[in-house]
Order: structure tokens, then C-alpha cells, then sequence
């Protein structure tokens, strides 16, 4: 078999886009300035498509998504890029109250095929409005999924899932990520939403993360490899929740830390404790540790680097649940 | 009503000042010294200090994002020494360092930057009735073009003029947003033009020219506070690079044209008013130079005051109590 070519995390979510649109004539992009593009996601896209595909709007994420969410009723499949996740939150209003919960109130008559995406993420010191990671906030609301890659191939796959699920789709993306390089196969596939992956084997510890932060567990893994066996899984979507993978695990190492970019509270790393002590209580031979920020605003300056979630903390919670 | 020499040589040292602190900006980032990105303001801070400057202590001060609000600060009389210690991460920051650049000095009612565009617009009406309400103080609203898209834009224009609140809606119209043109984003050249919806007076000017700015706002200033109500005020102005620094300038998927940048360059602020402060003798070739030799000195005392500040890196507990208020 010839060998995988290589691409960056974010060549592979163009290439999702591209070849999603090369197959459907329905599939189409809106945002802000994505002809000229922020991030090199939509690079080249309007050369390919033209601006009946790739649409630019005015500084207006209200009107933006309303067109996303209008032309999908129409039959559309549509792309809304959001550029930064935290500019979401001007449109919150369509996405979460009506999008999300649409479907079901009407009766269940109608799909709204379309995904909402956005960079987003800790790392480059820019304060929370920018860096602040939105798929809890999302992922409470039934009727939208919500997914985030930690991979090039996995980036590939659940965009390709994402564009063609029938339903609402937020796609969320590390700026942590956007340059990592892995393997991303040439010919269109899906990564399903609502399966998490086993990221990494092990015996001891069952580590949960995710995008940025499943670059951090696989650090804190290589550095406790030979002391303590972690296995990382990599839940890949949020809404749906893969909890039985993590059940299964858990049947082998007994003990769970979850990493979550996002506050303490009411985030993805309790949802998956409160599952776990749940159904699996029986499986744990020890408290269930979450690593995730503090319940402060992410602040800017030199703070993110020990607020947020790091390798530091992982480690420690590790030790802690392995004691 | 024509501006006094004092009030042009005021003008003149606070647009020298602005720009020498966008150039210490741009310095800073090109060599790494300076968190988060930096949108320079380069040949446009005339149209920040002209509606700065002469605003009254108690106004309410909404800065344009564009050179992230300097040209606003050098008019307010805002400590820089501080700003730029945010801006970096330092403890004596105006918010303890933990903001980027999202600045905020209460004590000046300049209540906070955004990195979100148009966020203004939502307690802008609040801070128009409160000053209604308070009397002897108005607001001085500034953004950019692009912000005018934001739905939020129109509640404030409407809730203004059916209530008549005392504010300045300062639009810099540089023509830009990142990589959409204005013909892109507004089917009228003139963002002013959504005010005659709500019946608001509104004017074009020259924002290239720093007291041409003053005396509009002024003019506006004196309409909010004798109770008539909001004015919007268009400055032309231009961008001479790219959005923010290290992102390609685009028109759309293309290069900005060279030859109409540098077309640009020839109404650079400073030139047109150093050009008319000498030709009306506001000023000497001597105070001139003066000007610039203290802009330097403000400059470097202010670089000095940030860098010696210790970086901010609090505890989680220290940060923890800083949510709420005890
Ligand atoms: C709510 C929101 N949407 C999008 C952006 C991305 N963005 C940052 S600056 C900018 C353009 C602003 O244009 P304008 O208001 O004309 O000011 P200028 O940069 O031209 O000075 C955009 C779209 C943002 N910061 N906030
Ligand atoms: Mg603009």
C-alpha cells in the first residue's frame, strides 16, 4: 500500500469542503471575508466556486447566518463560518433557540442540513472573546450535534459527516491544531458523529481530551509511559456523546480523568462524570478527576498558559486518580 | 464655529503623539513585543484625536477598535504607560494584565474595548439615556464602517432618536473591513445615509483632517447636550495597510492595488496638518520640532514604564475573587 500523504489540519477541512462541494451542487459557504480568507481554510475556494458558492457578507453574523439557515429550508447546504467561535454568540439567538430546537417543535417535518463552524481556542494570548470555546454552550441545546477534530484525518472525516448530515452541525476547530500535520487519505470519507476513538492503548488510566488538548494527554502520556499505562480516548463529538466507549474502557483501567478546554461547571468533562457515575459507578476504582478552566473568563496576557487546561495539570490529575 | 490657534496647536501635539504611539505599536509587534495582534492605524489617527480631544469629563468615550483606540486615547488624556503594560501583560495594566488589549479605564468613562465589532452598540443606548438622565454629559460612539452591519447598529439609531439621547454616532469610514470593500458590504457610500431613516442630522467630513474632526464633533456635542438629540458623523478616512498585522491586505481574494495605496499616502494626516498649522502660524518650525522631540521622550517613557512592570501572573485564587464582587 502506498503511504498516506500528510496534510495540515486545516488543508484537510478545505479539502472536505472542496470535495463536498464538488459533489453536491447544494453544498455552498457563508461568512465573513472567506473569499480573501482569515484562516487558510477557505483558501482558494472562491477561484474554484465563484461567489454564488463562496459567499462573502457584510460585518453581520445575524444576517450571515440567516442566510445559512433561510437557504437551507430552500434545500440548500450551507457552510456558515463563524471565523472566531465567540462571534457565534451574536447569532446565538437563530442557532440555539430557533435551529436547534426547529425541527422537533414543527412536528419533525422538516431537516435543517447545514454546519456552523469556527476556529477557537486558548494559545494565542488573545483574551477570552476570541480564544473562548463554545460546544458546551452548544452541545446543551437537543437537535444540533457538535464535534471538534483533534487530527488531520479525523478533521476530513467529520467535516465530510458533518455536510452531509441532515441535521444542524457545529464544527468546532483548535487554532492550536490548524498547522498539525498527520495523515489524511485523498478520496472522500466520513468520520462518524457520535463515535469517539481510541486514541492511544493503555492499562492504568482512561484519559479523555480532545482537540488542542488531546495534543497535551498524549504528552503526558509519552512522559508517564513505563510508570503509568494511559489509555486516551478521543470523544470526537460532543453531542452525540460516546459514553459507551468510555464505559468499555473504563471496564479495563477503572479510573477517568477528563480533560475539557471549557469552565468546570456544566461542561462535557461533568456530563461524561455524571454519566459515568451513573451507569459505570461499578467500574471505578477511584473519584473521577476533571481537568478544565477554572470558572473565571479566560483572561488574555500571560495567564492562559495556567488556566487553561495544561500538561501540568493533566499530569498531576493522572497521578492523583493512579495514587 | 472656527477652531482657536490653541486649541489647533492642541490638536496638532495630540495627533503627533497618537501617531508616534502607533508607530511605537507597530514596532512592538514586529519584534514580538506585544500580546495579542495589532490592526495599525497608520495615516488614519487624525479622525480619533479630532473627536477625542475636546470631549468633557464627564462624556461617556466609546473608542474605535482601529490602532486599537489610540488615536481616542491620546485625545482623553488616557495613561498610555498603562495601556501599553496591558498590552503586554504586565501588572501595573489598566486591568491587571489579564485583558490583551481588550483596554477599559472606568475612572475616564472609557468603559472597555471589544474584540467583538459593534458590541458598542448594545450599551450605547444606555449610556445615552443615563447621561440624558444625569444631564451635563454625552456620549462620543465610535467604529468603524464594517461595524454599521451589525443589526445592533440600527436598535441604537432607532432608540436614539425616538429618544432623543445625547450621542455622537463617530463613524470612521476607511473603506475597509478586513478584506471586504465598502461597495461589498453597504449599497450606499456613505454610511451616514442609514441615519436619514431615523431622521438624525447627519454629516460628511474630511476625517483626514484632524480640525475639520474637532470642530464637527464639537458642533454635534454642543446639539447632544442642549437636548436635540444624536448626529452622525462621517470621517473619510483610509487604510493604508493590511487589517492587522500579518494578514495579507486583500480586496476580496485580491492584492489591494499598489498605485491607489500610494496614492493614499499623500493625504497622510500629519502632512496636511502640519502643512496648515505652519501656512496659519499656529506654530513654528521650532515648536514643530519641540512637539516631536516630546512625542519621542513620551514614547520611550512609556515603553520603559511597561517593560519594567513584572509580567501578571496571579493565582487561581486571586483570580477566582476576582469574578464576583464580594
Ligand atoms: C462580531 C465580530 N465579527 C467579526 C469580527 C472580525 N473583524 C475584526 S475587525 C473587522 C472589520 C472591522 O471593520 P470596520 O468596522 O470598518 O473597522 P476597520 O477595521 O476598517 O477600522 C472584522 C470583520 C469581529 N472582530 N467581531
Ligand atoms: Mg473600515
Amino acid at each position: 500500500m502506498s503511504e498516506v500523504r500528510e496534510l495540515p489540519l486545516v488543508e484537510a477541512i478545505r479539502e472536505a469542503y472542496r470535495q463536498e462541494m464538488e459533489r453536491d451542487e447544494r453544498v455552498f459557504m457563508v461568512g465573513q471575508d472567506i473569499a480573501g480568507g482569515i484562516f487558510p481554510h477557505t483558501k482558494g475556494l472562491v477561484e474554484q466556486f465563484g461567489t454564488d458558492r463562496i459567499v462573502d457578507t457584510p460585518l453581520a453574523e445575524v444576517g450571515m447566518y440567516g442566510t445559512a439557515f433561510g437557504a437551507a429550508m430552500e434545500g440548500f447546504r450551507p457552510i456558515v463560518d463563524f471565523m472566531f467561535a465567540g462571534f457565534f454568540l451574536n447569532a446565538a439567538s437563530p442557532i440555539l433557540a430557533q435551529t436547534a430546537q426547529f425541527r422537533f417543535i414543527h412536528g419533525s417535518q422538516m431537516s435543517l442540513p447545514m454546519v456552523i463552524t469556527a476556529a477557537c481556542g486558548a494559545g494565542m494570548r488573545l483574551g477570552n472573546e476570541h480564544a473562548m470555546l463554545v460546544h458546551n454552550m452548544i452541545a446543551q441545546v437537543p437537535g444540533i450535534k457538535v464535534c471538534m477534530p483533534s487530527t488531520p484525518y479525523d478533521a476530513k472525516g467529520l467535516m465530510t459527516a458533518a455536510i452531509r448530515d441532515d441535521n444542524p452541525v457545529a464544527f468546532i476547530w483548535h487554532l492550536g491544531t490548524m498547522m498539525d500535520r498527520g495523515p489524511v487519505p485523498e478520496e472522500p470519507y466520513v468520520v462518524p458523529l457520535g463515535v469517539a476513538d481510541v486514541k492511544r492503548e493503555g492499562s492504568d488510566v482512561t484519559l479523555v481530551a480532545n482537540g488542542f488538548q488531546y495534543k497535551n494527554a498524549e504528552i503526558v502520556a509519552d512522559k508517564l509511559a513505563g510508570e503509568i499505562s494511559v489509555e486516551i480516548i478521543d470523544p470526537r463529538s460532543f453531542s452525540p456523546l460516546d459514553i459507551d466507549t468510555i464505559l468499555k474502557s473504563l471496564e479495563k483501567t477503572g479510573r477517568l480523568v477528563v480533560v475539557d478546554e471549557s469552565w468546570e461547571s456544566r461542561s462535557t468533562a461533568s456530563e461524561i462524570a455524571a454519566q459515568v457515575v451513573d451507569v459505570g459507578f461499578d467500574l471505578l476504582d477511584a473519584p473521577i478527576r476533571r481537568v478544565t478552566i477554572p470558572n473565571i473568563p479566560l483572561p488574555g496576557g500571560h495567564m492562559e498558559p495556567y488556566v487553561a487546561p495544561n500538561p501540568d495539570a493533566i499530569e498531576a490529575a493522572v497521578r492523583d486518580v493512579c495514587r | 464655529m472656527a477652531l482657536g490657534k490653541e486649541q489647533m496647536a492642541l490638536l496638532y501635539r495630540n495627533l503627533i503623539r497618537a501617531d508616534h504611539f502607533d508607530k511605537m505599536m507597530m514596532n512592538r509587534i514586529m519584534q514580538g513585543k506585544l500580546i495579542g495582534f495589532y490592526h495599525p492605524g497608520d495615516g488614519a489617527m487624525a479622525a480619533g484625536v479630532g473627536a477625542s480631544t475636546f470631549l468633557g469629563d464627564n462624556d461617556i468615550l466609546n473608542p474605535h477598535h482601529r490602532a486599537h483606540g489610540l488615536g481616542y486615547a491620546a485625545g482623553r488624556g488616557i495613561d498610555v504607560g498603562r495601556y501599553l503594560a496591558e498590552h503586554t501583560g504586565k501588572v501595573d495594566g489598566c486591568c491587571g494584565g489579564r485583558s490583551s488589549f481588550h483596554w477599559s479605564f472606568p475612572e475616564k468613562k472609557l468603559y472597555g474595548a471589544s474584540g467583538f465589532i459593534g458590541w458598542h452598540f448594545c450599551p450605547v443606548v444606555g449610556w445615552g439615556w443615563a447621561s440624558k438622565r444625569k444631564g451635563n454629559q454625552m456620549v462620543l460612539m465610535a467604529s468603524g464602517d464594517g461595524s454599521y452591519g451589525q443589526g445592533g447598529a440600527h436598535e441604537a439609531m432607532l432608540f436614539a432618536m425616538n429618544w432623543k439621547l445625547p450621542i455622537v454616532f463617530f463613524c470612521e469610514n476607511n473603506g475597509m473591513a478586513i478584506h471586504s470593500t465598502i461597495s461589498d458590504m453597504h449599497p450606499m457610500p456613505d454610511i451616514s445615509s442609514l441615519a436619514q431613516g431615523y431622521g438624525m442630522p447627519a454629516v460628511v467630513i474630511d476625517g483626514q483632517d484632524v480640525f475639520a474632526v474637532a470642530e464637527t464633533v464639537i458642533a454635534a456635542r454642543e446639539h447632544a447636550l442642549a437636548g436635540k438629540g444624536p448626529t452622525f458623523v462621517e470621517a473619510k478616512t483610509l487604510r493604508l495597510r493590511e487589517h492587522d498585522v500579518g494578514t495579507p491586505d486583500l480586496a476580496r481574494a485580491e492584492p489591494r492595488d499598489a498605485q491607489y495605496l500610494e496614492e493614499l499616502k499623500k493625504r497622510d494626516p500629519v502632512v496636511l496638518a502640519t502643512t496648515r498649522v505652519l501656512a496659519e502660524k499656529v506654530l513654528t518650525q521650532k515648536q514643530i520640532d519641540e512637539i516631536y522631540k516630546e512625542a519621542k521622550e513620551e514614547v520611550a517613557a512609556i515603553e520603559k514604564f511597561a517593560d519594567d512592570s513584572p509580567i501578571a501572573q496571579p493565582s487561581i485564587e486571586e483570580l477566582l475573587a476576582g469574578v464576583y464582587v464580594a
